[in-house]
């Protein structure tokens, strides 16, 4: 479903080039449970920006459900982010204005979802992720986890293709990471959606079947993670 | 998601209550300033405007002939000829009425008298302007010249009632009048007002000068309706012709035309024989300070918005991410400033309604919310949204644009540039419109003191004056004997008019050794009796006053040095002057003094000695008698003299006073909508400085741990605002110098900006603002880092 073809990008500042990618090529299929791996400032946030669509590389194509996405207008992108493609940040990122309930609406409101099936499938949700006690609490009335599960909750509400988690547990304690991770892993299994992570941690990377390792920009290993 | 959107906004209001304070203060002062100001000039606008048909009632205007083929002077007299003319000739008009400028005359139900607005006219008034009847017949109401139509608050005077259809009245003490008619009272913005109303026919009757048609008397007034869609050149050029055709023309001939009615109140500024302007221009002053109070609110809106806007960008940077677009988004906003608004303009109805009444004393109006009609409310709500939409869109266009990654990684500083320095031009404008404002406050200020200060050329302290009525009129020596003898006054005489009026304008003149071969300057007239410069004490520079030791006085006049310069007499002592075609010697000579405007010099005048013309009559009072005690014998003589009216003593001080009403008017709103732009400035202005200090908090902190002291702290947070306030003194001051300059000139006796106006208003501002700023600066000096440094 994705397809990145020598991927670079670099910042120039008084004509020096730096590097953040470097010649990155991969393919991502339907259904992977993807690792992004690295030290600090290798490049993994920015590979991640780069498949979410929040920045643009330098140079390199990248194919998106078949579609070139490497330049894309404004309204086209909102397009993809309504219907395929859920972001889950670090700092959760909740709507600090908006109760449980209504973060997890926001996005179909945008997708204009109907009030109905809008109404039914936050009850999913809620219930799904043992949430439907705290849904008119506002964000900072919650537990990091609790957020965090919100905000997956939310990234899963319009029913996406691909998940992609900018170190989703880099907020929490080890026992709320681990419950994290078992649900990323269990979406990934059960529901086919395909999930990219960008993690520190190898516990963490092994929850999923395949591991980027990334250094000075420069993808350096591709791991298959040999399921248990 | 509207319902959502406007949740939000309302908890975001809630969240952030001092941004919220501040701009709904800021926006409920601003709507209500305007709403006021617009409730004044609707007032305004509306003048004259409440028949139907107004739109085709005419005003005939006169054009005076001045040096040259110059226009001296347009005003809205016309002789009592002209209407039947007009009436006869003029296919194009539909109802041709004359009347009489109106004055205060004597009513009275048995004992029960008042003076009260009179007005004579012709019974096509009824026509022209659709007064609403409450009794009586429009259609007969003027026909009998004995008949009287009140106003219902007239009647309740009189009678205590309304339904008095047929009662008799007495008119100045003279004649009784049947009421034939009674009508709801007249809008205050109408200058035909009047409290009674008498038929024409009726002020033949009482004044010969009103019977005959002649061409002279330029003291009456003559309106016209026309017919809709006409022309009006082309029955300007008719008026024109018609009146050369029926007249001996001359150099002294005044043309006339006719002009619309409604427009006289606003456009009433003639340059020869063109208008141009009057007081519209005060209006658009309001109308401009209105909105500009509103901008500076906005403004604040605006500021406070988008200061916040690295709190709000994370919002839209993860709405970005989930599907929102920018449509999306604007709206949300757009949402926000349009609650903010709807409440504000709750407030401002409501602090509009508290301050009604203070306003209208102040200006000494009487406005009422009800002057809105449908239009306005529509035109309010259309303000409404602007203001929104103002306020909001800055802030709506601004943020949406933000780029998720970047906002969601806080690094909008690298975009935030541009948008530091425009909120800085934002407030650099507030600021700049509140030192003009204070700065035309003061030389505003300066110029009325200056006209007040100005000698009027006498005395005009001890100086009354009452109106010469009834027995007044025929029994003046033996009143005057009475009141010398009382000891109230030291002196007295009578004239044809106040000593604050002009008197009659003409230009029928001749004297000796003159060079054209007709007077084409305006002079004015006066008729007085014994001790004019005696009593009013006006500077005589030469010559003497009329004195009863000199029979041959009733053929002399005494005139103004500006008339003797006029006349080009160096020694005009004996010289003979002829006016109407009688000869006259000049005895004295005056010092020009002021009357009417106190703003420009008068025309040459003329005084002469008659006891036939009879206005009012001036007293010095005695200043060895205390005030009340004079006063008390005054009125006790009058009312011996005169039962029937009511005694109405004058102070000429308080006349004069009046002449300086418009500025003080214009002095007034100016002050207080002034005041309030700065104050609203300051408000915004604290609002940035709060969030700024909130915005640095930690940073004080640490600066603070590293030994920093509080004077250190306030200057680093104030230093960059009192930057901007320096910046709009320097753009303001020039400004506010050349266009008080100009509005200076208008004036032929103004004052000077003087130099320490300029300090003044910049001294001033940049404490209010160094005030506001290190309230706040303290505060966050002072707090304790540890609070600061605890977060993270």
């Amino acid at each position: 479903m994705i397809e990145l073809k020598n991927i670079e990008k670099y910042y120039s500042s008084k004509g020096i080039k730096h590097y953040v990618l470097r010649h990155v090529t991969t393919t991502i299929k339907q259904g992977e449970f993807v690792s992004i791996m690295g030290p600090s400032g290798a490049g993994k946030s920015t590979l991640l920006n780069i498949l979410g669509m929040l920045e643009e590389p330098t140079y390199g194509t990248y194919e998106f459900l078949g579609e070139d996405v490497t330049t894309l207008k404004e309204r086209k992108r909102i397009e993809l982010y309504r219907n395929h493609i859920g972001f889950v940040f670090q700092a959760y990122h909740l709507i600090d204005e908006m109760t449980v309930y209504e973060n997890i609406e926001a996005p179909l409101l945008y997708k204009k979802v109907a009030g109905a099936e809008r109404a039914s499938r936050i009850a999913d949700l809620l219930d799904r992720f043992n949430i439907v006690a705290k849904k008119d609490l506002f964000p900072n009335q919650l537990s990091g986890g609790q957020q965090q599960l919100v905000g997956i909750a939310r990234a899963l509400a319009a029913q996406p293709s691909i998940i992609l988690a900018d170190e989703p547990t880099g907020n929490l304690q080890s026992a709320q990471a681990e419950q994290i991770m078992e649900l990323f892993k269990k979406l990934n299994v059960e529901e086919g959606i395909t999930i990219v992570q960008v993690t520190h941690s190898e516990k963490n990377a092994q929850y999923g079947s395949r591991i980027l390792n990334i250094a000075d920009g420069v993808v350096k290993d591709d791991i298959t993670v040999a399921s248990v | 998601m509207f319902k959502l959107n406007l949740k939000i906004a309302l908890r975001n209001l809630w969240k952030n209550k001092t941004s919220s304070f501040i701009n709904l203060i800021g926006l409920a002062i601003g709507l209500a300033a305007c709403l006021m100001l617009l409730l004044y000039v609707s007032y305004e606008l509306n003048f004259d405007k409440q028949a139907k048909n107004s739109e085709n009632v005419y005003i005939a205007m006169t054009n005076v002939p001045g040096e040259g083929n110059k226009i001296a002077g347009t005003f809205n007299g016309t002789t009592t000829a002209l209407g039947p003319l007009l009436k006869q000739n003029l296919p194009e008009a539909k109802y041709v009425a004359r009347m009489d400028y109106g004055k205060k005359s004597l009513i009275a139900n048995g004992q029960n008298s008042y003076k009260k607005d009179s007005k004579f006219a012709e019974p096509d008034i009824l026509k022209m302007y659709d007064y609403q009847f409450v009794y009586g017949d429009p259609k007969t109401a003027l026909n009998n010249p004995l008949s009287v139509i009140l106003t219902e608050s007239t009647a309740k005077t009189l009678f205590g009632k309304t339904d008095v259809l047929n009662q008799s009245v007495r008119y100045q003490d003279m004649e009784n009048l049947t009421i034939t008619g009674v009508i709801k009272d007249l809008p205050e913005n109408s200058s035909n007002r009047f409290d009674f109303l008498m038929p024409w026919s009726f002020y033949g009757i009482v004044d010969a000068s009103a019977k005959d048609l002649n061409w002279n008397n330029y003291s009456f007034v003559t309106m016209v309706t026309l017919n809709p869609d006409v022309n009006i050149d082309l029955v300007n050029k008719k008026v024109e012709a018609l009146v050369k055709a029926s007249t001996p023309q001359n150099g002294q001939s005044q043309p006339h035309f006719l002009y619309k009615a409604s427009k006289l109140h606003l456009f009433g500024k003639f340059e020869n024989g063109k208008s141009v302007g009057g007081d519209i221009e005060q209006i658009w002053l309001f109308m401009g300070l209105a909105f500009g109070i509103l901008l500076i609110a906005c403004i604040n809106f605006m500021n406070m918005a988008t200061a916040k806007s690295e709190k709000r960008a994370k919002e839209v940077g993860i709405k970005k991410t989930i599907g929102a677009n920018r449509t999306s988004l604007i709206l949300q906003f757009l949402t926000e400033s349009m609650v903010l608004t709807i409440i504000a303009v709750v407030l401002a109805i409501a602090l509009l309604e508290l301050m009604l009444p203070a306003f209208n004393q102040l200006l000494n109006i009487n406005l009422d919310i009800s002057y809105f009609n449908t239009v306005s409310w529509v035109g309010i709500l259309g303000i409404v949204i602007a203001t929104g939409l103002i306020a909001g869109s800055y802030p709506a266009f601004y943020l949406s644009s933000f780029n998720p990654i970047q906002t969601l990684k806080r690094r909008i500083s690298s975009k935030g540039f541009l948008n530091v320095s425009l909120r800085q031009v934002l407030v650099v404008g507030q600021f700049c419109f509140a030192i003009i404002l204070i700065i035309s406050t003061l030389v505003i200020y300066r110029q009325i003191q200056y006209i007040k200060n100005k000698p009027v050329g006498f005395d005009v302290n001890a100086l009354v004056e009452i109106p010469q009525d009834g027995e007044l009129k025929t029994k003046f020596d033996l009143f005057k004997t009475e009141m010398l003898k009382s000891g109230a006054v030291t002196s007295m005489y009578q004239s044809s008019v106040s000593l604050s009026h002009r008197g009659r304008n003409f230009m029928d003149v001749k004297w000796e050794g003159m060079i054209n071969p007709i007077n084409t300057v305006m002079f004015n007239q006066v008729a007085t009796s014994y001790d004019f410069i005696k009593t009013n004490g006006i500077k005589l520079l030469k010559g003497r006053d009329f004195s009863k030791n000199f029979a041959s006085d009733t053929s002399a006049v005494m005139v103004s040095a500006s008339a003797a310069k006029v006349f080009g007499y160096k020694e005009p002592i004996g010289k003979k002057i002829s006016i109407f075609g009688t000869n006259a010697y000049i005895i004295g000579v005056f010092d020009d003094y002021v009357w009417d405007s106190p703003y420009k010099s008068n025309n040459p005048q003329v005084v002469y000695l008659t006891s036939g013309q009879t206005g009012a009559i001036t007293m010095r009072l005695n200043k060895a008698n205390n005030l009340q005690s004079n006063i008390k014998t005054i009125s006790k003589i009058a009312k011996a003299f005169n039962p029937a009216y009511p005694v109405e003593i004058t102070f000429v001080n308080a006349l004069y006073q009046e002449k300086y009403k418009s500025e003080k008017t214009l002095g007034i709103l100016s002050n207080l909508f002034g005041g309030l732009a700065i104050f609203v400035s300051c408000l915004g202005l604290f609002g940035l400085v709060a969030y700024s200090a909130e915005q640095r908090t930690k940073e004080f902190g640490v600066r603070k741990v590293l030994g920093a002291s509080v004077a250190n702290l306030m200057q680093l947070l104030s230093l960059s605002f009192i930057k901007m306030i320096t910046i709009a003194i320097v753009i303001a001051i020039p400004i506010s110098y050349y266009a008080m300059g100009k509005w200076l000139n208008n004036f032929e006796f103004h004052t000077n900006i003087s130099w320490w106006i300029m300090p003044l208003a910049a001294l001033g501002t940049l404490m209010m603002a160094l005030l506001t700023v290190s309230f706040q600066a303290y505060k966050t000096a002072t707090s304790n880092p540890v609070d600061a440094l605890k977060y993270e």
